[in-house]
């Protein structure tokens, strides 16, 4: 293992579903040598991408998993995270990009910016992550990788300029020409890894020189010594150049855009040339831990190798060798046999295998320094974690992880799926901060929640394939809530005498809506009329009532209660009858005080071609959607919309019958609305249903 | 929302008023930004007019016309915005911010309420310069009207280049106009370079100015920007009294 720290790149693919990023990930390890073989993403040799290491992925085209990779390429070590494609995976998107130094943004040279891309470069935004774009697919009919580059600009703001343009374009692709180096790049061979190098067309030289222009130009404002070369009209040496657009990049201020074909072996090995030369090494990035011994002050990391470790757990994946804890260091050097500890639970670890990554096989290294992304064996942990060193007590920023809106009744068919269903539920729940996973007590399911309906397909299909855990899956449920909105008074006694030492305490005051909590206590009786030990045992009441609303047993939200008066016997009361008596006067006051049901919304954005734009609007419209506006895109159009969670169920199969399969969606979770009466009425009938069931 | 909904909210509890809503929709009446210019109905506009918002670029346009929109909106009448320049999202960052803007003194979970419902008369549609045409746009609406999604009361369309698109374009919107019972109002990007005629307006737009009903400019004076009236006022208008914040981009009241 090489240890010059200025030579290694983290970087990610990132884009959106279907543009290619598997197959240019594959790409990739075959011209910096980890894999000898082409597979396809649902290829007919049957073996699929190597990046998508689960069985499933590989059936279904997808990428699910972030897997880890690493490779050489001209001197520089370089570890690839392959990121999910789909938002219901975003998670995965945001927890690689958090680890990440830099990325490539692949891009469709049809489709163009799609919804997907705007998500995953608003999340690079978020963790300032700095990127290089690669406009894929250049060898399809209808590509236009300058229209792109336009769209880089005008939709997501990005100061995107060409690093070369293509020599030829759909079936006639048959390079590239290199506009720092102004020459033309054509790739033979079978798999493309011969570069022959040539001067460039004539019939391009005039559109090469002006888009060369357009590179310098941008490039000049980073750079004053490029601009002064400009202006004395001197050679702009190639280093120059690439000095001038690395400082832009890793300012975010500039996208070098690259273009191929990854199917079609056209001009990867330039954009590995991109990742080395213009993406940031590790200690060109800005890492920020949080400091608990100093009220969580944001502390800059170093890089430093020799300093004590600070590393997080970013990923956690089951293999056959064991759990797999993938981390990413970012002070010291993580070795085999060192201790470390897990801040969270302040647990110390001794270290046993180290390991770098590539896709599903694994080799054994020394160590970790800072900066690298490798993985240990047989630590018990969640992903999120930060591993130090003994004494430091320092942790990552949190990520950030979306509440679950969706979840699902799972039945273990036998015992033994039984068992084998709750190992496989642990271990996501731990690899997966957004999936979640409880025991409803009243009907004893095991429920499972998380972003969307495929998101939880997926695990149950996991389930059955990696853990043999047969189960049936009830109908899907939303998470709807419950809320007031006005104020209603209470007063309410709670008094039993059955033999033996009786019950009373009498509470008193009101509740009302509160618009940015979700609970709130407020205690505003004088001269006690409850004694105050009673009072902890007042508010404990009102929150177990917050867990279930008496209007439909939803979770309440956005509740003020102020007690303002009540009454104590000297022996009857006790923290008990305090609890039973808050509990009754929140029963009594809530539904005085309107509750209605709020439910989630989904933002939905569809690509489609034209042809179907209404077809798809109906359909949306028939869902209670809400529809902001259509997109013209030429063939495509984009439809981005508001609909209820509650009637996006089925709707990728409606979808696909009602386009011929030709529209494609994406959905994420955008806020919670109050849910119109009559569907009020139905819910409401639906959860007396449900009762009625479980009863029986 | 119902406006017995209304909520004020004072040290993050929420009293039932129904102050809020009524206050919100009293700002963006009183912002009604060229009721004070003389016009005789709220709408300016009568169905299948034709209205049009002169300026150099960056005065406003775009911001005036939303604010006509927003008026619209409130007053439960479905505006379709048209442009031919901005993504969807960026259109709807206009509206938001300006309401934003004319809601900042109240509630902010009842000014979130009253914008999610108001959002129902809104329609954004974008088209690429190149590929926009009546027919198109013909074609989506009876898309929307068919079945029964969006009905528009107004259309603003941001971003026809006049001097390109000739008068053939136009003369098929106001048939357009007419056959649905809409009208529509127009951005017109003027500039610098091109002296106005004597009475205000750029030579390039003469050709289709007949056809326009209602025409407004906005003109940057040192730190302010005026509204004017070009065309379409009453006989008992006011003066030209009328200004945009150039910081917030909305009628000053």
């Amino acid at each position: 293992m090489k240890c010059d720290d200025q030579k290694i790149r983290n970087i990610g693919i990132s884009a959106h579903i279907d543009s290619g990023k598997t197959t240019l990930s594959e790409r990739i390890l075959f011209y910096t040598k980890r894999i000898h073989a082409i597979h396809d993403v649902k290829g007919k040799d049957g073996v699929g991408a190597t990046m998508d290491s689960m069985d499933l992925e590989k059936e279904r085209g997808i990428t699910i998993a972030s897997a880890a990779t690493y490779c050489e390429w001209k001197g520089h070590e370089i570890n690839i995270i392959d990121t999910p494609g789909h938002v219901d995976f975003t998670i995965e998107v945001e927890r690689s990009l958090r680890v990440l130094d830099g990325a490539i943004l692949v891009l469709c040279s049809v489709g163009g910016v799609q919804s997907q891309s705007i998500t995953v470069d608003h999340q690079m935004k978020r963790y300032k992550v700095p990127c290089i774009a690669f406009i894929n697919k250049c060898d399809r009919s209808g590509a236009n990788p300058f229209r792109v580059i336009g769209q880089l600009k005008s939709k997501l703001g990005h100061n995107a300029v060409a690093m070369q343009i293509p020599i030829g374009l759909e079936t006639d692709l048959q390079g590239v020409v290199d506009l720092v180096s102004m020459k033309a790049l054509y790739f033979e061979g079978d798999n493309g890894e011969n570069i022959r190098m040539e001067d460039i067309p004539q019939h391009l030289l005039e559109e090469a020189r002006a888009r060369r222009e357009e590179l310098i130009d941008a490039a000049s404002l980073f750079s004053d010594e490029l601009t002064e070369a400009i202006l004395e009209e001197k050679e702009i040496p190639a280093e120059m150049l690439y000095t001038a657009i690395r400082k832009g990049t890793l300012k975010r201020e500039l996208t070098p855009v690259y273009m191929g074909s990854a199917y079609k072996n056209k001009a990867i090995q330039p954009l590995l040339d991109g990742v080395t030369l213009l993406l940031p090494a590790p200690s060109e990035v800005e890492n920020v831990a949080l400091d608990m011994n100093n009220n969580e002050e944001p502390v800059v990391l170093s890089s430093n190798s020799g300093k004590p470790i600070i590393s997080l757990a970013f990923k956690l994946e089951d293999g056959q060798y064991g759990q797999l804890t993938y981390i990413r260091v970012y002070e010291g050097t993580v070795e085999k046999g060192c201790t470390i500890v897990n801040v969270r639970n302040g647990k110390k670890i001794k270290v046993g295998r180290v390991v770098r990554m590539h896709a599903d096989q694994m080799e054994d290294v020394e160590q970790l320094r800072a900066g690298y992304i490798g993985a240990l064996f047989g630590i018990e942990c969640s992903s999120g974690d930060t591993f130090v060193s003994p004494g430091i007590n320092m942790t990552m920023t949190s990520m950030y992880v979306p509440k679950p809106v969706i979840s699902l009744a799972i039945v273990p068919k036998d015992n033994k799926s039984q068992m084998a269903m709750s190992k496989a539920l642990n271990r996501f729940s731990k690899e997966d901060p957004t999936f979640k996973t409880y025991v409803d007590p009243e009907t004893n399911e095991t429920i499972i929640e998380g972003m969307g309906e495929l998101h939880l397909d997926i695990y149950v299909e996991r389930m059955k394939r990696e853990y043999s855990a047969e189960v049936t899956t009830g109908n899907p449920r939303v998470a709807y809530r419950e809320t007031i909105t006005q104020r209603a008074d209470f007063n309410y006694t709670h008094k039993k005498q059955t033999g033996g030492s009786g019950q009373f305490g009498r509470v008193a005051g009101y509740i009302e809506p509160i618009s940015d909590a979700e609970f709130v206590f407020e205690n505003e009786v004088f001269g006690g009329a409850i004694p105050t030990q009673y009072i902890a045992a007042c508010e404990k009441g009102f929150r177990q009532s917050m867990a279930k609303g008496p209007k439909l047993e939803f979770p309440v939200t956005g509740v003020k209660v102020v007690i303002n008066d009540g009454a104590s016997h000297s022996v009857d009361s006790s923290d008990m009858a305090f609890q039973a008596a808050a509990r009754g006067a929140f029963k009594e006051a809530y539904l005085r005080a309107k509750p209605v049901i709020h439910e989630p919304i989904m933002k939905v954005v569809v690509e489609t071609p034209t042809e179907f734009q209404g077809a798809v609007m109906g359909l949306l419209n028939q869902r209670r959607g809400m529809i902001i506006g259509s997109q013209d895109e030429g063939v495509m159009c984009v439809i981005e919309s508001q609909v209820p969670l509650a009637e996006m169920f089925g709707f990728s199969t409606v979808l696909r019958s009602s386009t011929q399969g030709k529209a494609q969606f994406t959905m994420e979770f955008a806020l919670y609305r109050q849910v119109p009466q009559s569907i009020a009425e139905k819910i409401a009938l639906e959860v007396a249903q449900n009762k009625k069931t479980a009863a029986a | 929302m119902s406006v017995g909904r209304a909520l004020k909210r004072e040290n993050n509890v929420i009293h039932l008023t129904y102050k809020d809503a009524i206050m919100i929709k009293q700002e963006i009446i009183q912002r009604n930004p060229l009721l004070n210019l003389g016009f005789e109905n709220d709408y300016i506009l009568k169905s299948g007019d034709f209205g049009a918002v002169l300026a150099y670029a960056g005065v406003g346009k775009t911001a005036l016309l939303v604010q006509m929109a927003l008026h619209a909106m409130m007053h439960e009448q479905p505006v379709l915005h048209v442009s031919l320049n901005d993504a969807v999202s960026k259109v709807d960052v206009w509206y938001r911010e300006l309401f934003n803007d004319m809601a900042s003194k109240y509630d902010s979970a009842e000014a979130t309420e009253y914008w999610e419902n108001i959002l129902n008369y809104r329609f954004i549609m974008t088209f690429r310069v190149e590929g926009f045409s009546v027919p198109k746009l013909e074609e989506r609406l009876t898309d929307l009207m068919q079945q029964n999604i969006f009905k528009p009361y107004v259309i603003i369309l941001d971003g026809l280049k006049f001097d390109e698109s000739g008068r053939g374009l136009l003369v098929e919107l106001k048939e357009l106009a007419k056959k649905y019972s809409m009208r529509i109002w127009f951005t017109i990007h003027t500039h610098r370079h091109e002296p106005p005629t004597d009475d205000g307006l750029p030579l390039s737009f003469r050709h289709v100015e007949d056809l326009f009903d209602v025409l407004v400019q906005l003109v940057a004076e040192g730190p302010e920007v005026y509204i004017k009236v070009l065309k379409g006022r009453s006989s008992e208008a006011k003066q030209d009294a009328l200004l945009l914040d150039p910081a917030t981009m909305l009628i000053k009241v």
